[in-house]
């Protein structure tokens, strides 16, 4: 078990730079496996991970960032493709009494035993690392059971029904995050982009009220939350911010540098490189210039870690990935020297 | 400009659907959209002012706001709301073609793809702006984009989609469309999506938010 207060501790006072990207697809692919296999089998999800933490110098090991499972758990209907994450079909619930009638699931619901078992055996891997785990964060778990466009809406127009199906989510990602500690992860990235579709306000009373909950029952030395908010564009860091998260991870949407200043010293804050148009349509010289300006902008911030804004997509090329890592070697040898 | 239509126009622009919506507090208890709606046309002030002195007008002034930061997508898709029940009340003088819409605009998550929430804020949007809006839905292929400008002449075409893999799709269906009924405009929007990609891809426009969509296709209206 790795204390992870001293190890965040540890990794900002040191003078180099690490990095974590969220990244598990290229995993994937090297394994040459689906992604469909990757996300209803737990040995192949570990096999993927095992790959990557053998092949790149990721500080920790982060998992499928799969958006679909806890709704799938609930009840709703997903669609698998191939080569792609899952979609989730339809809506669940849509109104007040549905929401009151609505099943908090157990942990032997959809794929669940196929992700705990992917944790643990990553954590069984012998990767000395901490592990990472991933889950949907509680208003985009109920976003997706209510539809997004129309859970936007109701959070004004019936704010109550909403808030039951929140404490429901919250109920159902709480005891998740629990066996996920329980099995040796050292943490868990709690995923919120559809909170960041809200203004302030609205993220920390729909969203970091719930997320607190999680940070409050599970953080401690040993168990870390990261969360992870990509539709943030810098107007609800302070909503982030109160959920006393241990570290924050944000998208490309947001200003880095700015985010650093607004946020606690003693805090993780993970971020940005863009997945797509950066890590997927950049070649690799244009991906160490746009990393290397990065890791400058941000060199007075010790506790800035390099990551991607989100998970990568398909397919982006080895050595785009190669050229993130080579980035920040190059930044830290120079830190180095100095 | 007529009390009633300033009423509609801050109503729409705030949100408030109808009497019963309890959306904005402050607005609580009073006539909303609908019943504003009415009473205009109780009034006699024309479908068409109606349209383009309050609804057009507040949702101009909501699409400045949502690319200003100053307002989010729930207040944005609140006001959508009004601006729908409004058009419903109107619903009947755009059948009959006494309300003018300044164009068409086929709109459709591409294949492969089920988000909408984009999609959806741009069909809103750019309906109400005064286009007739055709929301071909999710998971589009070509052939139903093409089926649908071969039954709306002129329509201009917007294809949405959040996802890396199938934005790829974006450049097949550009092409298809292109092929099938030459001098087609068609939009390209999306998370992933970008201006490079756009004139990569063939397509004629590409927008970050909806009101680029609103203002380029009022452009083309002129």
């Amino acid at each position: 078990m790795i204390n992870m207060k001293s190890w965040m501790r540890q990794k900002i006072e040191n003078k180099t730079r690490i990095s974590i990207p969220i990244m598990t697809h290229p995993g994937i692919e090297m394994i040459g496996k689906t992604v469909q296999s990757a996300v209803q089998s737990g040995e192949v999800h570990a096999q993927a991970i095992k790959k990557l933490a053998e092949v790149y110098p990721s500080a920790a090991t982060t998992v499928i960032m799969d958006l679909t499972l806890e709704a799938e758990a609930f009840g709703c209907q997903i669609e698998f493709q191939e080569n792609d994450m899952p979609h989730i079909l339809g809506r669940l619930v849509s109104n007040a009494d549905e929401i009151e009638n609505l099943k908090v699931p157990d942990l032997n619901a959809g794929r669940m035993q196929e992700y705990l078992k992917a944790n643990k055996l990553t954590v069984q891997n012998g990767i000395e690392k901490p592990v990472l785990a991933g889950v949907i964060g509680p208003f985009s778990l109920a976003g997706r059971l209510f539809d997004l466009s129309e859970i936007m809406m109701a959070c004004y127009i019936d704010p109550d029904a909403i808030m039951q199906l929140l404490d429901k989510c919250t109920d159902f990602i709480l005891n998740y995050c629990r066996e996920l500690k329980a099995i040796g992860c050292s943490g868990v990235v709690v995923a919120e982009p559809a909170a960041g579709l809200l203004s302030n306000e609205d993220c920390q009373m729909f969203s970091s009220v719930y997320v607190k909950r999680l940070v409050d029952a599970l953080q401690d030395e040993t168990f870390i939350i990261v969360l992870h908010n990509c539709g943030n564009t810098g107007h609800c860091t302070d909503a982030m911010l109160y959920t006393e998260a241990a570290a924050y991870h944000f998208g490309n949407a947001i200003d880095m540098v700015e985010t650093l200043k607004v946020c606690p010293k003693d805090k993780m804050i993970m971020g940005n490189v863009d997945p797509v148009g950066v890590m997927k349509m950049m070649n690799p010289t244009e991906i160490k210039a746009y990393i290397g300006d990065l890791l400058v902008k941000t060199a007075e911030f010790p506790n800035f870690v390099l990551s991607t804004g989100c998970d990568l997509p398909p397919h982006v090329p080895a050595e785009n990935v190669k050229a993130f890592f080579e980035a920040l070697d190059e930044f830290n040898a120079k830190i180095e020297k100095k | 400009m007529n009390e009633l239509l300033v009423q509609l126009l801050e109503v729409v622009e705030l949100g408030k659907a109808d009497q019963k919506s309890p959306f904005p507090p402050q607005l609580k208890g009073q006539d909303g959209a609908s019943e504003l709606t009415t009473k205009a046309l109780e009034a006699g002030i024309s479908p068409q002012d109606i349209l383009e002195n309050a609804l057009i007008l507040a949702m101009d002034k909501v699409g400045k706001k949502f690319a200003e930061n100053k307002i989010f997508v729930p207040q944005m898709l609140m006001s959508a709301r009004a601006m729908g029940a409004a058009m419903l009340v109107l619903k009947p003088f755009f059948t009959s073609g006494e309300i003018k819409t300044k164009g068409t605009l086929i709109i459709g998550t591409v294949k492969g793809d089920l988000h909408d929430i984009g999609k959806n804020l741009v069909a809103m949007m750019v309906e109400g702006s005064g286009w007739k809006v055709i929301d071909l839905g999710v998971d589009v292929s070509a052939e139903k984009y093409i089926k649908a400008l071969k039954e709306n002449e002129g329509a201009v075409v917007a294809l949405s989609a959040l996802l890396t893999t199938t934005m790829v799709n974006m450049g097949q269906i550009v092409a298809d469309i292109k092929t099938e009924v030459p001098g087609t405009v068609v939009c390209v929007g999306g998370a992933p999506v970008n201006d490079e990609f756009c004139k990569k891809i063939g397509a004629d426009s590409y927008s970050a938010d909806p009101q680029g969509v609103v203002e380029f296709l009022n452009k083309l209206a002129s």
